[in-house]
């Protein structure tokens, strides 16, 4: 029985420069995995790994027993995979609905046709309704992302991230910047519309991660110093030392 | 809605008002308006690359040029090719070009690819002029326009105003599918990639394919431009391939502008008419373009139809103001 996805022995450097030095560990399907850290700890070059972004140095990524390590993002997308971004990565000049039908489409097939006007089909549409719908973004649909506020282009950030339907969900500190208050709305969201899939997230918020992960990851100096509950991590000497003992 | 019509009804007029032309037009005038139509596609299809796309091609017109040669050599060197083989045989030439080239341009943007569309260009006209035996060099080739076969009846096309209504119907059609296919779902992922391409591929889209069908696409849409630019003059000179060629629409489309599908229209016809009338006045005319280019850029960057959409707002749409930021965003 192989694992749902098994990230193994993954290197990379940037021209001499090492961020990750052996990441290991696997996570099972319908999980909700999160991994921390400190700031220039690797989380965004690990993600970037998965998501196809970056080629590892050495190392595989076993997704569904297959290695997908160094396929490109297009490719991924369609095997189920799709990530979010720590720096909001939306179009800026469209309208929040095109910003989200985009990602729709292409889950429908519908990228290099050349007759299908993409906004005539009603299902298309209806999803793209749907999901703005979750992100409570429905009532601001037709104004163009540049002028949403933060929080809405994090959540547009979400949106888009879920348009293609992943069953693995990648998010890169969703909550990055946002006020309490944001965060606590933000998060009853993500575990909202992330519910029964497998998702893995980098957070710096401790509350976030604790309240949303079944497991956590550490990843520290490059490697994964501790992968388990988040009973075990809020009691475990090593994380207390190198991690939570700091901040 | 209404923002979608409006082309629609704008193209309907504008077709009808083109079949009445012959009737109104001297030959003369009716000579230029078939230029006018044959640029205007030309001109349409590389503001897909550079208005929509975001991609600025200094190779246009080797496939222009390349298709108005092969139509010349096909006419000549195969008696009694009919007329549509004569397109398809042009067009299919661009086709192909277009494909290869695309294929080796697939992973460069911005300066790279200006530069590398340039060396080919430059490779193509290098070849055309060198290539004495079968391009006629520097003395061109003439050819007669052959007629056109409908299977039940056939057109003599050596009348002016029936060779018209040729161009009229195909060069409208061809331009009439790219504004349908600026709303499809290709013309939207080229537009989205031109706003965020690392977006697009985390979304599913491979870019580089993308590029190249667009590439092959514009350039086949160039190349049938090309077919009737030789048809028109019954005659093509290495002038069609030659970089200044790749200029001249380039000056077109930024005359009328990149941001609407109409800009383009607009440009061809300023620069055509403009054109017409200065090199009757004086044989510099180039340099009398060249000073209106320089003034536009530094003074209207965005081409006439950005002055004329200015006017308008400021004239008709006075009352909404804020209900302009989402049209904005609908139409991209
Ligand atoms: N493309 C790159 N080229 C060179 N170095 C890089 C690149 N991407 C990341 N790095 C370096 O790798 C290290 C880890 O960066 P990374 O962004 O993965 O950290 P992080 O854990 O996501 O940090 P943060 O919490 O601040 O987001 C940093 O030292 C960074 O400068
Ligand atoms: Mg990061």
């Amino acid at each position: 029985m192989s694992d749902y996805l098994h990230i193994q022995n993954i290197h990379k450097d940037f021209s001499g420069l090492k961020v990750l030095t052996g990441v290991e560990f696997k996570v099972t399907e319908k999980e909700r995995h999160a991994v921390i850290g400190p700031n220039g700890a690797g989380k965004t070059t690990l993600l970037n790994i998965i998501s196809g972004k970056f080629k590892p140095s050495s190392g595989a990524i076993l997704f569904k027993g297959k290695d997908i390590s160094g396929k490109p993002p297009n490719v991924l997308n369609h095997y189920g995979l799709a990530r979010s971004f720590q720096i909001t990565n939306v179009f800026q000049e469209l309208s929040v609905f095109y910003n989200v039908l985009a990602g729709v489409r292409s889950h429908h097939g519908l990228r290099y046709n050349f007759f299908k006007m993409p906004d005539h089909d009603r299902n298309i549409c209806e999803k793209v309704e749907s999901i703005l719908e979750d992100v409570g973004l429905v009532d601001v649909k037709d104004q163009p992302a540049s002028s949403l506020s933060y929080g809405q282009q994090r959540a547009l950030e979400i949106a888009i991230t879920l348009s293609t339907d992943p069953e693995l969900i990648l998010l890169d500190e969703p909550t990055a910047g946002m006020t309490r208050e944001e965060t606590n709305q933000a998060i009853q969201m993500i575990d909202k519309v992330t519910a029964g899939h497998t998702l893995i997230i980098i957070e710096h918020d401790m509350e976030v991660v604790f309240s949303l992960a079944n497991i956590i990851s550490v990843l520290h100096y490059g490697t994964i110093l501790v992968s388990d509950t988040p009973e075990k991590i809020r009691n475990d000497q090593r994380v207390k030392d190198a991690y939570l003992g700091e901040g | 809605m209404k923002q979608k019509i409006m082309p629609l009804i704008t193209i309907i007029a504008l077709f009808l008002l083109g079949i009445f032309m012959p009737v109104i037009l001297k030959q003369y005038h009716l000579n230029m308006l078939t230029e006018i139509i044959i640029f205007a596609l030309f001109a349409v299809s590389y503001n897909l690359l550079l208005g929509y796309a975001g991609l600025l091609s200094f190779g246009h017109a080797m496939f222009f040029g390349l298709s108005a040669f092969v139509t010349a050599i096909a006419i000549i060197h195969i008696p009694g090719l009919s007329l549509w083989n004569v397109i398809l045989i042009g067009v299919g030439a661009a086709v192909i070009v277009g494909f290869i080239i695309g294929g080796l341009l697939l992973r460069h943007k911005g300066s790279y690819f200006a530069l590398l569309t340039l060396a080919f260009n430059a490779l193509f006209y290098a070849i055309a002029t060198k290539w004495h035996s079968v391009t006629g060099g520097d003395d061109g080739l003439s050819i007669t326009r052959p007629g056109l076969d409908l299977g039940f009846t056939s057109i003599p096309l050596d009348s002016l105003t029936n060779f018209y209504y040729l161009t009229l119907v195909i060069m409208g059609a061809a331009i009439v599918f790219c504004w349908y296919f600026t709303h499809t779902a290709m013309g939207k992922t080229v537009l989205l990639m031109r706003e965020n391409e690392e977006r697009m591929k985390f979304l599913g889209f491979n870019t580089n394919i993308s590029r190249l069908i667009l590439f092959t696409f514009t350039g086949a849409l160039a190349g049938l431009a090309g077919v009737f630019y030789t048809l028109h003059f019954q005659f093509v000179s290495i002038s069609a391939i030659s970089p200044d060629m790749t200029t001249a629409v380039l000056l077109m489309v930024f005359v009328g502008g990149t941001k609407k599908f109409w800009g383009p229209l607009l440009g061809v016809f300023v620069y055509i008419i403009l054109q017409n009338y200065l090199s009757n006045i004086t044989d510099r005319w180039p340099l009398v373009i060249g000073v209106i280019f320089v003034l536009m850029v530094l003074y209207v960057p965005g081409g006439l139809s950005d002055v004329i959409m200015n006017v308008w707002q400021r004239f008709f749409e006075k009352k909404d103001n804020n209900g302009g930021k989402s049209a904005t965003a609908e139409e991209v």
